[in-house]
């Protein structure tokens, strides 16, 4: 087949304003002037005490920390129910669909025949935050949470969490079971509560 | 006893060094990342700082050189020595005498004593700068052979060619001004400009533009900064420079940005005059602090007139820096020699033409 020659058209015929550059220049520097001067009047508001009229959107981020949306996959934890008691049954799922294979549980059985997770080991150094653990989970006994700063550490064996490092309260990842509720489990039967 | 003018002269060039290399070098530093940073909807720098005090990240300034002074003086291997370490203070020092014929303020007279705020009051200054700043030009040409590096070479291939180029059009959009002031002494340029309808601007705006234009060439800031490009070039002729050498160029481009915004405003924006107030009105105004008081008086306003006219200058500057795109090099050769020479001669003849027709009295 003969290479043919296909005329792109770029779209740059100028006019002649365009052309000359010098009044493009003035209109390019009207624009970086306009942004110049509106973000100062923002700083100077912020200065006063009017943070939220700032239009630029930087996070001092060590003193400040932003909240990521619910739909955010941080460290994952196991959900500590209202009892007191973990919701995880040791079933197993998560550790079989865990792609790096990060998760170790030894299950028990309670004196009232509940099964209960005796040991659950998450090696945080090996998670790739892919929230399959939680997808398969029968019980949303484990929930990526919202947590994503100061997860590093100067050595990988203090990456492995145990179970009492990975227990979170359930009420503060109500607005996370919530979303996948409504996304695995599905939509409409618990809509409006994501 | 010293002499006065030795006293005078000193404190002249105390204050030069004060306003250029203590105030301007390490704050245009901090001005050209603030402003760019808030031009472009950022915040900037605002860590480094003493006790938690950041001062809106002034302190940066003093950060960088502090670490800079602290860094090795880096010297690559098959580099002429010695031309390595010339190069940057060639390129430095000439930013800095330049400043010497600048007009910083009028003539006043202090107890009996003639003060001209000017360093080196020279009849031909405007050509001492000329003369001056092209020796910045074998600083950066040295600057890239003497590293022997492929990239500086070709950055200071570059410069040279693009320096010599603009040098050309920058003398000739002086001339129209020449002839209309009839004086290549600053200082009477200076002071010919009392009335505001005498300031350089009025009649010839389009030698201004092609003379901003051409300075900031001269200073190979973007948008004529292909001699450093550094997405073509890494850093250009600077690029093996490291550590003291290195704040010296940074500083020379800061120091030139000053002298070009000194120039334009003793040529174009009538020096330390205010517009529609002569010298003498302001003295009379100021009359309540006595005669010496008001002379001092005059004075302090002159220069602070002068200061803020330069920092408008600068500011424009930086804005334009941070708003216009790198030219290609055969568009900056063709602007040159193809666009602004023309431009600078028509409006030379135009001059000439009007000044002998009496269409365009001269003060």
């Amino acid at each position: 087949m003969a290479i043919g020659i296909k005329k792109v058209d770029r779209n740059v015929t100028l006019t002649f304003w365009e052309r000359i550059y010098a009044p493009e220049i003035i209109r390019g520097l009207y624009i970086t002037m306009r942004h110049f001067a509106v973000n100062l009047w923002g700083l100077a508001l912020e200065a006063l005490g009017r943070r939220d009229k700032r239009r630029i959107m930087t996070v001092y981020y060590p003193e400040e920390t932003l909240i990521p949306p619910p739909a955010y996959r941080g460290r994952p934890v196991l959900v500590r129910a209202e009892n007191g008691l973990e919701k995880c049954v040791a079933c197993g799922l998560c550790e079989v669909a865990c792609p790096p294979k990060c998760i170790k549980i030894t299950g028990a059985e309670r004196d009232n025949g509940d099964r209960y997770p005796l040991t659950y080991e998450l090696d945080g150094g090996r998670c790739i935050f892919c929230g399959f653990c939680e997808e398969v989970c029968p019980k949303d006994a484990i929930v990526m949470s919202a947590e994503w700063r100061e997860l590093c550490e100067y050595d990988r064996a203090r990456m492995v969490y145990q179970k009492e490092a990975l227990l979170y309260p359930q009420r503060n990842l109500q607005k996370r079971l919530n979303l996948i509720r409504s996304r695995y489990f599905g939509v409409g039967r618990y809509r409006g509560q994501a | 006893m010293i002499a006065p003018e030795l006293i005078e002269t000193a404190v002249k060039i105390v204050f030069v060094f004060a306003l250029t290399l203590g105030f301007f070098a390490p704050v245009l530093g901090w001005v050209e990342r603030k402003q760019s940073a808030v031009m472009q909807d950022r915040i900037g720098a605002n860590r480094a700082g003493v006790f938690g005090f950041t001062v809106i990240g002034l302190l940066h300034s003093l950060a960088d050189a502090l670490k800079l002074v602290f860094k090795e003086d880096f010297t690559p291997r098959g580099a002429e020595k010695a031309l390595h370490t010339l190069a940057p203070v060639i390129a430095v020092i000439p930013a800095l005498a330049a400043f010497a014929v600048i007009p910083f303020g009028g003539q006043y007279t202090l107890w009996g004593h003639q003060v001209n705020l000017v360093v080196a009051d020279l009849d031909v200054g405007l050509l001492f700068i000329f003369a001056i700043s092209s020796i910045s030009t074998l600083g950066v040409v040295i600057a890239g052979w003497a590293s022997n590096n492929n990239w500086s070479l070709l950055g200071s291939l570059r410069a040279s060619a693009q320096m010599f180029s603009y040098e050309v059009t920058m003398g000739l959009t002086v001339v129209a001004l020449i002839m209309y002031y009839q004086s290549l002494s600053l200082v009477e340029i200076v002071a010919k400009q009392e009335n505001f309808w005498h300031w350089g601007i009025v009649w010839h705006w389009p030698a201004f533009i092609l003379f901003f234009a051409c300075a900031i060439a001269e200073n190979k800031r973007v948008p004529f900064d292909a001699p450093e490009a550094e997405s073509e070039l890494v850093a250009g002729y600077f690029t093996e420079y490291s550590g003291m050498k290195f704040i010296m160029f940074w500083m020379a481009e800061f120091l030139e940005m000053v002298t070009i915004a000194g120039m334009c405003v003793a040529l174009f924006l009538g020096g330390h005059h205010i517009p529609f107030v002569t010298q003498a009105g302001l003295a009379e105004a100021l009359g309540m602090f006595g005669p010496n008081g008001a002379q001092v008086a005059a004075m302090l306003i002159g220069v602070g007139v002068f200061v803020f006219k330069l920092i408008v200058l600068l500011a424009l500057q930086m804005a334009i820096r941070w708003t216009l795109p790198r030219f290609r090099y055969d568009q900056i050769m063709k602007l040159g020699w193809k666009m602004i020479l023309p431009l600078s001669l028509a409006w030379i003849s135009l001059t000439g033409a009007a000044i002998l027709a009496g269409l365009m009295p001269r003060p």
